[in-house]
């Protein structure tokens, strides 16, 4: 993986002392006249559990997409792993969004490529050499228990299985920050216990997960922080 | 890197077979157009060539001369400027002349009761005048001249025929920049059709972290294929067009000084890399205005 680029500082001269892996000060988002976030402040910390909840429309996605620089804050700062998202250039996107692991509903999975090559997708952007990809990549397929569907294209595959695939596709480059947008939303109970429990075993390995959910009773069987969303403000934390 | 690029263009074309056939085609027809008319260029420019070396005008003459109207026509002629010779081909020489060229087919020559050729004056020219307006106005000239009944140049055809060139010459490089525009406009709407239809699969490279180059680097390969294989069906199409037309077109008179020929080796590759150019400039434009990271 390449390092850090050279424009990038720690904290970047934010009043920020302490070691949050995730810092979001006074962050708000605009789509025009309509406020998708507003006055967002929170801090994740390194192997943190955090869910973010709240209504359909109360900005959970959009909280997701910030951090991953899908979109970019109208108002206030973000810091991850120590960088200002609003300093990053263009040119140093790529590099930013490869600390995380990213899960959706819809899975974002490429139809025309097989399970493996979607997975294996991660490591080439990165540039890992082919010995290496095919090693981590039939690693993480094993973990998430999909090693037999490895030449099976996504369309033909389950949503359990889809999703599965996805969440291999974010743990395979070993990212620090996994980030997952209604990860269970599309899913049976038991798909939806299995996808959670690939979630937890990348928790137990060191990775900070932040899942955006409106399934209580999923929020209710962990013990993590619940950030709560209403309107796109914070209600609770 | 340059091997992925190259793998994903591979499958990404294996993937968009349909699109990708009618870039290739587009690019096929092109090609096949612009080296049809270099194929012209190219032997109509050696065919006018050839004429200037072997340029001769003959002048026939009505009834018989006595010879001292031989010598003083003769004389009349050498005087003229671009006269570099001047030969006089008796109608007997000229009989004999005409049974050797026709070999087996000279029978047809015994029913006739006398020699129907005229006698003539062969006139060479001098390099430095061989032009068609200059060989038209010196015909004219030993035309004029009392006892001449009719001037021949044998090639008289290719006056006609140098109009074509030169409209050709003037009209070429226009076409060519308008065939270049358009199949670079063609081929850049299809790459860009391509790529609306990948659309969702760039947005998850950029989400998984893919810069610029990872996600760009196939496209560029892709076009440059798509040029090199558009080249080679465009010309391999015009090579047996080539190969079912000449032997048949070509008339015999034309082939016994002048042999029509491919486009060189030289030129086959230049069209190629050119259209490779094209594929790969198409690619950019559409890149530039689509991806936008």
């Amino acid at each position: 993986m390449k390092s850090r680029p050279s424009a990038m500082t720690k904290s970047d001269g934010l009043p920020f002392l302490d070691d949050a892996a995730i810092r979001m000060f006074r962050v708000g988002k605009q789509f025009g006249e309509v406020s998708a976030l507003k006055d967002i402040s929170l801090a994740v910390h390194e192997n943190d559990f955090v869910f973010v909840t709240g209504a359909s429309g109360a900005g959970k996605s959009t909280l997701i997409r910030l951090l991953y620089l899908g979109e970019t804050a109208t108002e206030g700062y973000i810091l991850v792993d120590g960088i200002n998202l609003s300093r990053v250039t263009r040119r140093q996107v790529p590099w930013m969004r490869r600390k995380f692991g990213v899960i959706f509903q819809d899975f974002k999975l490429i139809p025309t490529r097989t399970v493996f090559e979607n997975v294996a997708l991660v490591l080439e952007v990165a540039r890992l050499r082919p010995d290496e990809i095919n090693e981590r990549v039939c690693a993480v397929l094993e973990r998430v228990g999909i090693a037999d569907r490895a030449r099976e294209y996504p369309p033909v595959l389950s949503g359990g299985e889809k999703q599965r695939v996805a969440v291999a596709r974010a743990m395979v480059g070993e990212p620090k920050f996994i980030l997952a947008d209604e990860p269970t939303g599309s899913l049976d109970p038991d798909s939806a216990g299995r996808i959670f429990g690939l979630l937890e075993g990348a928790h137990q390995r060191g990775a900070t997960i932040i899942i955006a959910t409106h399934d209580n009773e999923l929020i209710r069987a962990h013990s993590g922080p619940v950030i709560q969303l209403e309107n796109g403000r914070m209600a609770m934390n | 890197m340059i091997r992925f690029a190259f793998k994903r263009a591979l499958r990404d074309i294996r993937n968009n077979f349909y699109l990708h056939m009618v870039c290739v085609v587009t690019i096929s027809l092109a090609v096949f157009i612009l080296s049809a008319f270099a194929l012209f260029y190219i032997n109509a420019t050696e065919l006018l060539d050839a004429w200037k070396q072997g340029a001769r005008v003959i002048a026939y003459v009505d009834g018989d001369l006595s010879d001292a109207r031989q010598g003083d026509i003769m004389a009349k002629i050498e005087a003229m400027n671009g006269v570099a010779g001047v030969d006089f081909v008796s109608r007997e020489a000229a009989y004999e002349s005409l049974k050797e060229d026709i070999g087996d087919q000279s029978a047809i020559l015994e029913g006739l009761n006398e020699n129907p050729l005229p006698d003539s004056f062969e006139i060479r020219l001098s390099e430095t005048f061989i032009n068609l307006d200059g060989i038209g106005r010196l015909a004219a000239s030993i035309a004029a001249i009392e006892g001449i009944d009719d001037v021949e140049y044998a090639q008289k055809w290719l006056s006609r025929f140098a109009g074509v060139y030169n409209l050709f010459k003037i009209t070429g490089l226009v076409l060519v920049a308008m065939f270049f525009f358009a199949t670079l406009f063609i081929v850049a709407n299809t790459i860009r059709l391509i790529l609306y239809s990948r659309r969702e699969e760039i947005e998850i490279m950029r989400i998984v972290g893919a810069d610029e180059a990872f996600i760009k680097h196939p496209f560029y390969f892709e076009g440059l294929l798509l040029g090199f294989t558009g080249a080679g069906i465009g010309l391999g199409f015009l090579y047996l067009a080539y190969l079912a037309t000449v032997p048949n077109f070509a008339p015999d008179i034309l082939m016994s000084f002048f042999e029509i020929r491919f486009i060189p080796g030289m030129l086959l590759a230049g069209l190629v890399l050119c259209s490779m150019i094209i594929g790969w400039a198409g690619c950019h434009f559409s890149i530039k205005r689509f991806l936008k990271i």
